[in-house]
């Protein structure tokens, strides 16, 4: 029933219709402007904000002085300090001011006019430097800190080649086109919040508990984000300084983030330092793997990167042990970037696997193909669904993988060396409870409702294909509404979990308001129910024509309303999604950047509801892998204790005219386990797997082999 | 992303444009496609007090054939240039760099005049007009004055231009019997300036160099002549080896203005890449 729809948001986020956070009008409406830290790590010794008082326009100057005072936020993950409350400085870029200002050039102005003196502490901000790192303590859905099966040593000594090697990946910056923004109302002791966000609810939770205010009386909109890649799942500190703010003074407040706050405000993907240790014997056979993880927390909270987590599931190995530390640095909370944790982990699992097949000059599929996992090696459990042995024949067929010849630097084309890479992509199933509500209104419109986020990823789209999937309705006649936290509850649209979650609940609500419609009409929920326009036909023995106004009518009501919602269960099975990435590149032989060429990816991840938007999902994933491996990197000055470039000039993205075309496919798959819908998660699989696959296939190219990322022009010359 | 506050001035005649520019003094600066200055309007980057635009003068947008020369009008778009009949006949150079200008919707607006005025080290036009041995032909209060192309940058950004004076053309040899040319450009990544550019013409008569023009563009803080580069390559053969021998010569001590993050050796190594791989593509095209 579902099937490739094109976006319904679309006309509107082109045209400008959409309105974001930051668009919403009011006549009271007041603009709020940080003043942040220069310095990592301070105590601030003297305030004077006279100066900023006076500019014309300027209605307050807030400063740990005078700002309201906090309470510690619960229910929701917070990556920040809570802002104003102290003299401290624990980061560059830390909320240290606001000036709230009638417009919003006013406010600017005083920005510029706040003067704060610093009596600067000492600040680390290399966490390869850091002498004491610490055992960390994940989510338990992330799994634990360290995990071994097996006998390492024993794997280790059976070996015929082991090879020990240190990766690196750099810090990188989520930059969605929307910079955050919040837009804070206080009337009538409401606070109405409308933020770019990934997820109302942790908005909600946080800042209702910072300001002590009532559950009831706090409400958080997001009818559209404009990009999130993880930087607005947890909440942050400007969130809760507009919350403040607009409590404090009353009316509405706008606050929005500049670019350059942007990357010191919602965290970034920590660098991450890999040791890895795969030994296999002379057929290919992995007998040991360890990956040992080191990756930078801030040092008033604490954020691991898992980068091993790949390592625990992606091969058949009698011997696993990962482990994960984390080293305090001066900079603001790091934070999940897409992809979190397989991301920058699967990297060094993939090169190592590269380079032991070089070494044992196995074809690189065929060492992957000898070492797929049934069963998940480290929990033993079986899979909920795989399909990567699929993936990778597919893909292998799609990029011609068979002809690839062994020896490096043997493609050439003028003044191009060619190199052909792969690598697998594994990304752990992130799931969250939700409900929804479906409501069929007399002239046949049915309205979903669910508290989610439409962050770009197509849930406007999907989710009425889904419940016009159970009605028998043409989706059309469904309208999603989102993003309000006086919707049913939802997780955050975060994890690559929306459809398989929010979906779930989506289906069991359009399932619950067929069972209530089949009710009253026949007398018999389990009567088949088909919703057309104002038609309802419903088949109980015999086939009955309702019209909805008719029926409506008789019933006495407007219309019919059903909830239903979803829990994950556990279920005794490992839920992961796969893909096989195939990439080429050319490297100029003289002045050797390496530019990717074509890129081939096959995934297992479950039920599709609608290739087009999963497709969007994938090519934008491949992108962003083409980033990782080539461009992105946030460098800091560890001498000044900041990030370097703050834009979007000097943080390098890929544009279109970097991407080559992209070749993406599903394994047609539908698992039982992982949802109620059979879906998997698929948003973030996309990225992983990507820089692998093109690091080996530079090495395919040059003979070079390339450790960390991004990929320079000093690791070819 | 808001610029200062400024007066704005569209004059009908060259004289009128001359004139406003005299009265704006210091602080008037000239618009023409934008594609350069707007972008640093925003950023506050110039602050001037009077805009001149100079877009509707249609005299400063023709290209006018002189027995020998082809004089184009400052305000010729990048997307003319590209598909000029005259100047793709005559000054094929010129073509083959204003491809290498922005995307189609910059080069639709971005104008030679404005590329050279603005005299960017990393502009790829500007090495062009300095391997053409272009003149530059500007309008001021005094009259006409004629500034030859290797006179007329003199800096980063800065040019020979006065403040009052109107750059209204760009005048050109018009390529003769037996030379080709190229543009050679490299970058890191797509949305990055040009890392180093080489423009050059060669002539060839038989299997010998009779003359070359090599200019650099991002290689110092104006575009530069390869000066070694050509006197070693008159007079040799047209051979890959003795064109490696000459694009060798280039000593890197090249001073590139933006030098994005990479290193002297590879910049200079960079240079005789590109300068050897230019002159291979002009003599096959």
């Amino acid at each position: 029933m579902t099937g490739a729809r094109p976006r319904v948001d679309g006309p509107a986020k082109v045209t400008g219709a959409a309105r974001y956070a930051a668009e919403w009008r009011a006549a009271d409406l007041r603009h709020a402007a940080l003043v942040t830290s220069p310095v990592p790590a301070a105590t601030i010794t003297a305030v004077d904000t006279s100066a900023a008082e006076r500019v014309p326009g300027v209605v307050a100057v807030f400063t740990h002085h005078n700002a309201p005072r906090l309470r510690p936020p619960v229910g929701a993950p917070y990556g920040g300090r809570l802002p104003l409350q102290d003299n401290r400085v624990h980061y560059e870029g830390e909320p240290v001011a606001v000036v709230v200002a009638e417009r919003l050039e006013q406010a600017r102005e005083a920005v510029g006019l706040v003067r704060l003196d610093y009596a600067p502490l000492s600040a680390e901000t290399d966490f390869r430097a850091v002498a004491d790192t610490a055992v960390p303590t994940p989510p338990a859905r992330w799994g634990p800190a360290d995990t071994t099966v097996g006998d390492l040593a024993a794997g280790i000594a059976e070996a015929d080649v082991v090879l020990r090697a240190e990766y690196s990946t750099a810090a990188r910056h989520h930059s969605p086109i929307e910079t955050s923004a919040t837009q804070a109302e206080w009337r009538d002791g409401v606070l109405t919040l409308r933020d770019a966000t990934q997820g109302v609810f942790n908005v909600h939770a946080v800042v209702s508990s910072a300001l002590d205010l009532p559950a009831d009386r706090v409400r958080v909109l997001a009818e559209y984000t404009g990009g999130g890649f993880g930087s607005k799942g947890y909440v942050w500190p400007h969130q809760v300084i507009a919350a403040m703010l607009a409590r404090e003074l009353g009316g509405a407040l706008r606050l929005v983030l500049t670019r350059a706050q942007s990357f010191t405000s919602h965290g970034y993907q920590p660098p991450t330092r890999q040791r890895l240790v795969l030994a296999a014997t002379a057929e290919g056979r992995f007998t040991a793997i360890r990956h040992d993880s080191l990756s930078p927390t801030s040092t008033y909270g604490e954020y691991v990167e898992m980068t091993a987590n790949g390592s625990r599931v992606a091969y058949a190995c009698p011997a696993i042990t990962t482990t994960h530390r984390v080293a305090p640095v001066a900079t603001v909370l790091p934070t999940p970037m897409r992809a979190p944790h397989e991301g920058p982990g699967m990297f060094a699992l993939e090169v190592a696997v590269d380079e032991v097949a070089c070494e044992l000059g196995i074809d690189p599929l065929e060492l992957r193909l000898r070492n797929h996992a049934e069963v998940d090696p480290t929990s033993g459990k079986p899979f909920s669904t795989k399909g990567l042995l699929a993936c990778y024949a597919e893909g292998a067929r799609r990029f011609g993988w068979a002809d690839r010849p062994r020896a490096t630097g043997s493609l050439r084309e003028g003044d191009q060396l060619i190199g052909w890479g792969m690598a697998t992509a594994v990304m752990a199933t992130m799931r969250f409870p939700a409900a929804a509500r479906a409501r069929l209104h007399a002239d046949g419109r049915v309205v979903v409702e669910a508290g989610c986020q439409e962050i770009g990823t197509g849930t406007y789209t999907i989710m009425p294909q889904l419940a016009a999937e159970v009605l028998g309705c043409p989706p059309e006649q469904v309208v999603l509404r989102l993003g309000d936290t006086a919707l049913p509850r939802t997780g955050m649209t975060a994890g690559s979990s929306t459809t398989l979650s929010v979906g779930s609940a989506v289906t069991a609500a359009a399932e619950a308001l067929a069972a209530r419609l089949a009710l009253l009409a026949t007398g018999d929920p389990t009567a088949a129910v088909r919703l057309d326009g104002i038609e309802l036909t419903v088949k109980n023995g015999a086939v009955e024509v309702f019209r909805l106004d008719e029926l409506f009518a008789r019933l006495g009501v407007d219309s019919v309303a059903a909830g239903g919602s979803w829990e994950p269960r556990e279920n005794q099975r490992s839920m992961h999604t796969f893909g096989a990435v195939f990439a080429e590149v050319a490297v100029d032989v003289d002045l050797p950047v390496p530019r990717v060429r074509r890129l081939v990816a096959v995934y297992s991840a479950g039920r599709i509801v609608n290739p087009l938007t999963a497709r969007g999902q994938m090519t934008g994933g491949l992108v962003w892998g083409i980033g990782q491996a080539l461009l992105e990197k946030s460098t800091t000055d560890h001498r000044l204790g900041r990030f370097v470039d703050k834009n979007l000039a000097g943080y390098r993205l890929p544009v279109n005219a970097d991407v080559p075309d992209l070749d993406v496919a599903f394994v047609e798959e539908y698992d039982p386990h992982a949802s109620g819908i059979g879906a998997r998660g698929i948003g973030e699989l996309g990225s992983v797997g990507v820089a692998p696959a093109i690091a080996n296939a530079v090495h395919h190219a040059t003979g070079k082999r390339v450790r960390s990322l991004p990929i320079a022009l000093e690791d070819l010359l | 992303m808001i610029p200062a506050p400024f007066d704005y001035t569209r004059p009908t005649t060259v004289e009128d444009a001359v004139t406003a520019l005299r009265a704006g003094g210091a602080g008037a600066k000239v618009i023409a496609g934008g594609q350069s200055l707007v972008r640093m309007l925003q950023r506050r980057l110039v602050r001037p007090t009077l805009l001149v635009d100079v877009g509707c003068l249609s005299r400063m947008r023709e290209v006018v054939e002189e027995p020998d020369h082809l004089v184009i009008g400052a305000t010729t778009t990048q997307h003319e240039l590209l598909h000029d009949a005259r100047v793709r006949a005559h000054a094929p150079l010129l073509s083959l760099v204003a491809r290498h200008v922005g995307d189609p919707a910059v080069r639709h607006r971005g104008t030679l005049g404005g590329s050279v005025a603005h005299a960017d080290p990393a502009g790829d036009p500007p090495a062009a007009v300095l391997a053409l041995d272009g003149e530059i032909i500007v309008e001021g209060p005094r009259g006409e004055r004629v500034i030859p192309s290797a006179e007329f940058f003199v800096g980063p950004f800065r040019t020979a231009l006065e403040p009052d004076e109107l750059l209204v053309g760009v005048r050109v040899p018009k390529m003769g019997e037996g030379w080709t040319v190229h543009y050679e450009k490299f970058r890191l990544s797509a949305q990055k300036p040009t890392l180093l550019g080489v423009a050059v013409m060669v002539r060839r008569v038989g299997d010998c160099f009779t003359d070359a023009h090599i200019a650099l563009a991002n290689s110092g803080s104006t575009p530069v002549r390869a000066t070694a580069v050509e006197v070693a390559l008159v007079g040799a053969d047209v051979t890959e080896e003795a064109v490696t021998k000459a694009a060798d010569l280039l000593d890197g001590t090249m001073e590139p203005f933006a030098r994005q993050g990479v290193s002297q050796a590879y910049l200079a190594h960079l240079a005789r890449v590109l300068t050897r791989r230019a002159v291979v593509a002009a003599l096959s095209w």
